[in-house]
């Protein structure tokens, strides 16, 4: 939606990065080589590939790794033009502050200009540093978003128990997911209920009351779902103990998998 | 072995702040019965539905479930609430707070899996209710991916995974299209006729004759009107105007207007669109 207010765009957008990014199953449900593999290996797996390319020393090695993450996504039947701006537009966020001071680390000069009272020089060592950081973290991105893009989000909760994280927090996990989804909706909502009313062009201290009031809504909306989702718990034999249904069974492809995650440790 | 399995003595229940929810209802409910429950917007139905599944419990009077009174005290007990968990189930009016895990295979499994109920008899059971509801391409979606009408259904499989005795609905067939509605009363139909207890809160007046074998009235002092088989509380209409379950409107039939009693509104949908 290109028209419209900051607060209609940011409403529409935020709705719609939920329901695209972190709802969507489509890439998950792909017929394709990570998709076909248990989420429990898959995560064990792509867990060590990420240490490995937090303690790799040599840029070559970093790059070898994303080569390969870039291997899976196209195994995986996933557009890689869709997987690349998917991943790179977290790299700026993630590495790009901590970056560029480190270019001006002290060592061999490579570049300088100056500024009046100041000089600039990058380095070496410095340029050195900055590749290899920001290196890693793009292949970390992309080893974390190939993981999520492959799993269906439930199936991806559900494997967090692979590292022993109790269930309880697992289903609280679950369900802020599910309600943040609901309550996204009903923001929505109450904007278009009140745009249909008043307009478009909302004054600015209108508009901040009608935001307080959403707000202050909201709150009891969840509060009163709070309570509701809980009495629907109890309704069914709920007593303070979250259990789970175990259905994920590990095949000789998962073995397969992780043998060769060791192998690629082992070289790299 | 006694017939009466829910029993309501004189229940009052007031929500915090003193807003009146229930004054001194009396009703009793049969084994393998079929009781509907009717009443306006407000008059107390939801609310008397959850007193009846323990999950809240009357400020004065009492309500029992095979003679034992239910009590925060009673539920305190591990052996007596899992019982009772397991033999009553219950359908809230808006699914979405009873659909509450990442998918509707999960929701289903909810339940028997809190109660420890064999894994083979459970999955047997949800395969049949997956069947006759033609529900299976439903499973591994988000419930945030369902329609209204989805989300019913899995909202009812989900309690009828725990195959309890008595299942309690709140509001089954509302705003759903018919054949969605239909689809629910053949399966309630279908599970009285196996034996369970059946007690259904609705507005719905056409569907009250079919799932009802008793009928109790809740009007706007939030208490029991009238109780009575639904033939005879049907027939009352000037009490189902009184309590706004009946409306008076003219319409045509066949090029002549003519002028008469009606239930609901959703005749009144066609003329708003």
């Amino acid at each position: 939606m290109k028209s419209g207010n900051f607060i209609e765009r940011s409403l529409f957008g935020m709705s719609s990065f939920l329901r695209e990014s972190v709802f969507s199953d489509e890439c998950a449900l792909k017929k394709g080589f990570l998709q076909s593999l248990d989420p429990r290996a898959k995560i064990a797996g792509f867990f060590l590939l990420i240490i490995q390319t937090v303690l790799a020393r040599d840029i070559n090695t970093v790059f070898l790794l994303y080569s390969l993450c870039l291997l899976f996504i196209v195994f995986s039947k996933i557009n890689l033009a869709f997987f690349l701006k998917r991943t790179w537009i977290f790299i700026p966020v993630f590495s790009l502050f901590i970056a560029l001071p480190a270019l001006l680390a002290p060592g061999e000069p490579l570049f300088s200009w100056k500024l009046p009272g100041i000089t600039f020089v990058i380095t070496r060592q410095g340029l050195g540093g900055a590749g290899i950081f920001v290196a890693r973290v793009i292949a970390c991105v992309s080893f974390a978003v190939a993981l999520s893009l492959t799993t269906r989000h439930a199936a991806l909760l559900k494997s967090l128990r692979v590292f022993k994280i109790p269930q309880v927090f697992i289903m609280i996990l679950g369900m802020c997911y599910r309600y943040i989804y609901l309550f996204a909706e009903i923001i929505r909502d109450i904007y278009l209920a009140v745009k249909s009313r008043i307009g478009a062009g909302v004054e600015y201290r209108k508009g901040q009351e009608l935001a307080a009031w959403n707000i202050s809504a909201l709150w009891e909306r969840s509060v009163k779902t709070n309570e509701d989702v809980y009495r629907a718990m109890l309704s069914r034999g709920y007593r303070g103990e979250a259990l789970a249904w175990e259905e994920f069974k590990i095949k000789a492809r998962d073995y397969l998998w992780l043998l060769g995650v060791g192998l690629i440790l082992w070289i790299a | 072995m006694d017939s009466v399995i829910f029993k309501a003595n004189g229940v009052s229940y007031s929500y915090p702040g003193g807003l009146r929810a229930l004054f001194r209802v009396d009703a009793a409910v049969n084994r393998g019965e079929k009781v509907g429950i009717i009443g306006a917007n407000g008059s107390g139905k939801s609310t008397f539905l959850q007193l009846l599944d323990g999950l809240i419990f009357a400020e004065s009077g009492e309500v029992s479930f095979c003679g034992r009174r239910l009590s925060e005290k009673e539920f305190e007990d591990p052996v007596f609430s899992a019982g009772f968990r397991r033999r009553v189930g219950f359908v809230f009016q808006n699914s979405e707070i009873q659909l509450f895990c990442p998918t509707a295979k999960e929701d289903i499994l909810f339940g028997p899996l809190q109660l420890g109920l064999p894994r083979e008899d459970t999955l047997r059971r949800v395969d049949r209710l997956v069947e006759i509801l033609r529900i299976g391409n439903l499973l591994e979606r988000a419930p945030y991916r369902l329609s209204i009408g989805e989300k019913r259904k899995i909202a009812i499989v989900s309690v009828l995974a725990i195959n309890p005795e008595v299942l309690i609905l709140d509001e089954p067939t509302a705003g759903l299209d018919p054949a969605t509605s239909r689809s629910i009363i053949d399966l309630l139909l279908a599970e009285n006729r196996a034996g369970k207890t059946i007690i259904t809160a609705t507005q719905d007046l056409h569907i009250v004759e079919e799932i009802s074998d008793r009928v109790y009235v809740f009007g706007g002092e939030k208490t029991v009107v009238k109780s009575g088989t639904p033939e005879v509380i049907l027939e009352d209409t000037s009490l189902l105007g009184a309590n706004n379950l009946l409306h008076v409107h003219s319409h045509r039939h066949q090029g002549k207007a003519h002028v008469h009693p009606h239930a609901g509104i959703e005749h009144h949908l066609d003329d708003l669109g």
